[in-house]
């Protein structure tokens, strides 16, 4: 069964969401506004979607929002009266998987909630790939970096300078970017 | 969207030769001949070609295939005849699509015995022989995974002494690693596994080397970068990337005694082997001693590169493997060779990949081979190949003992 996360930040509290989640058969533990400090919820409760149904998403639900997708990932789906495009586009920028204007009925959460968890799911694919990208681009430039400085202080050229640091990561039976990482900073130290 | 052709979260990048997909999980096995597999992931071999191969060593060769299939692994250093044998669905587990993208490596495994059996005298074939024929010894040897190379070189040495493999003497299966604790605690007589564990086992004063592979076939196919089917079609770039990325490594580890040195130094690490180095170097730069006072300089030890002759996935070294499975009863009919081969060996992928780097392809996908029992392989005749041979099990089922 999913675990439902469901935050009421509506000035109400008329738990309009609540009835139908149970209507349809979820395991739904509840919280009180966004006063409490979401990541940490999340934690505790590890939920398989977080809702929030809110009036209208202020910056203090962006802000929690923001914290979850960075510490605690999870799908967020979000209930609002709001209907400003500008607002959306921000809540789907702090990390929102889906966000749902008014017409909440019990026969169409489970598509929500479906599509709402395939694109979780695609942009963490998305967003760890990039992350190796940027790291991988990064120890490139390193490396670069440090065989430059080699192939000056040996006087030996590019391929000579790579055979150099390899034997030399190898038979210390490290990776190649450490090797580099050592001869940058001790470069830097001997200016 | 069913219609949608093999939509992928990175179809953005289509258009490029870039990776569709930049970090790679792959799996290794504790052997020399992962080499350039790690040297590739370490060594910034894999930056070079934009990926980040985050390396999984794996416990045993039946784990390794289980994470393949399942897709938690990408690609493998595996062993040929595990490929095929889950490729044709042979062993318990259903048939899964796979794909052989190069060959990491020749040569390099042994076939040892047991210091009891060399209390005895029996240090050479003959003997070994005439202790299973006349004096009626059940043996026991262990081979590594049931389909997979050590109990295809196991059987076939076997078979060239006049042993039959299947009702001669009882096969086991056990992990590389472990083989030596297995002999000395009497478990078995012998084993036939990749290095260093043959030669850590002759260090450890657990026995000898009775045979080397590649006294059976010199520069037999042996360890292959393998993948499932889906990967390399859904991930053509990144899968060549990878094999650049590893012909690369293969072929700075060839460059000199240096490199092949210092590549031995970086597997003994506890990363990786865990291995003294003693165990790992000598018989990586080809020097051999067999624990019985001999020593020798092997003219057919380990090639992870050659010029890439040890890389071309050819189609006769994939369809070596069908035919020994055939023999034995594995399969208990011919699949189509020469199909079937040409499904799972990436002759297109590689060829681009090798070309790419400026390293030889030969445009012929067959070699020829003599080996040790004087039969000649150069896959023009399977059918009758696996049925050349005298010792066999053709006609029976799969033997409970090695369908385990």
């Amino acid at each position: 069964m999913l675990r439902i996360l469901l935050i009421d930040d509506t000035q109400h509290k008329l738990g309009r969401l609540k009835a139908a989640l149970i209507e349809a058969g979820f395991d739904v533990t509840e919280a009180p506004g966004l006063t409490i400090d979401l990541p940490a919820c999340v934690e505790t409760v590890r939920p398989d979607v977080v809702l929030i149904d809110t009036d209208s998403p202020d910056r203090d639900v962006m802000e929690q929002v923001v914290l979850v997708s960075r510490d605690q990932p999870r799908p967020i789906v979000l209930f609002t009266d709001e209907h400003d495009p500008g607002v959306m586009r921000q809540a789907i920028q702090a990390g929102v998987s889906a966000y749902i204007v008014e017409g909440i009925h019990a026969a169409r959460l489970q598509p929500i909630l479906d599509v709402a968890m395939a694109r979780f799911e695609s942009d963490q694919a998305l967003k760890a790939q990039l992350v190796a990208r940027d790291q991988q681009l990064a120890e490139r430039k390193r490396i670069e970096q440090a065989k430059g400085l080699l192939m000056k202080m040996k006087d030996c050229n590019e391929e000579q300078a790579y055979t150099l640091m390899r034997r030399q990561a190898m038979s210390r039976q490290q990776k190649l970017i450490q090797v580099a990482e050592q001869i940058i900073s001790m470069h830097e130290m001997l200016g | 969207m069913n219609t949608a052709p093999r939509a992928t979260p990175l179809a953005w990048v289509n258009g490029s030769d870039a990776p569709e997909k930049p970090s790679l999980n792959i799996g290794y096995m504790a052997l020399t001949d992962c080499a350039s597999v790690v040297v590739a992931a370490t060594q910034g071999f894999a930056q070079q070609h934009g990926l980040t191969l985050n390396l999984k060593r794996q416990g045993s060769w039946a784990g390794l295939r289980d994470k393949l299939v399942s897709g938690e692994l990408d690609a493998a250093h595996c062993l040929y005849g595990l490929v095929y044998a889950v490729h044709l669905g042979i062993g318990g587990v259903p048939a899964s699509d796979m794909a052989v993208l190069m060959g990491l490596n020749q040569n390099a495994q042994a076939i040892n015995l047991s210091p009891a059996l060399q209390r005895k005298g029996v240090t050479n074939p003959e003997a070994l022989a005439r202790l299973v024929h006349q004096h009626g010894a059940r043996l026991t040897f262990a081979q590594t995974f049931p389909t997979g190379t050590h109990a295809m070189w196991l059987y076939y040495w076997l078979a060239s002494q006049g042993i039959h493999p299947l009702r001669d003497v009882d096969s086991v299966v056990v992990p590389p690693a472990q083989m030596a604790a297995h002999i000395q605690a009497g478990r078995i007589d012998g084993f036939c596994v990749g290095e260093p564990w043959a030669a850590d086992a002759v260090a450890k004063g657990q026995g000898f080397t009775l045979a080397t592979s590649q006294s059976i076939w010199p520069d037999h196919p042996e360890k292959v970068l393998a993948c499932a089917r889906a990967f390399a079609e859904q991930y053509p770039n990144s899968a060549r990337a990878l094999i650049k990325a590893i012909l690369a490594a293969s072929r700075f580890i060839e460059q000199s005694p240096e490199n092949r040195r210092s590549t031995a130094q970086l597997l003994s690490g506890s990363a990786y082997l865990d291995t003294p180095l003693e165990s790992i170097e000598p018989r990586l730069l080809g020097h051999y001693h067999d624990g019985l006072g001999n020593h020798w300089q092997d003219r057919h030890a380990l090639r992870l590169f050659d010029h890439g002759r040890a890389n071309l996935p050819y189609l006769s070294d994939g369809m070596w493997f069908m035919t020994q499975f055939r023999r034995w009863g594995l399969l208990r009919e011919d699949p189509d060779y020469l199909g079937v081969a040409r499904q799972v060996q990436q002759l297109a992928l590689y060829s681009e990949a090798a070309q790419s780097l400026g390293v030889a392809c030969p445009s012929l996908p067959m070699r020829s081979s003599l080996l040790i029992d004087g039969s000649c392989w150069d896959g023009s005749d399977p059918y009758g190949y696996a049925r050349s041979f005298s010792l066999h099990a053709l006609g029976e089922l799969p033997d409970a003992r090695v369908g385990a």
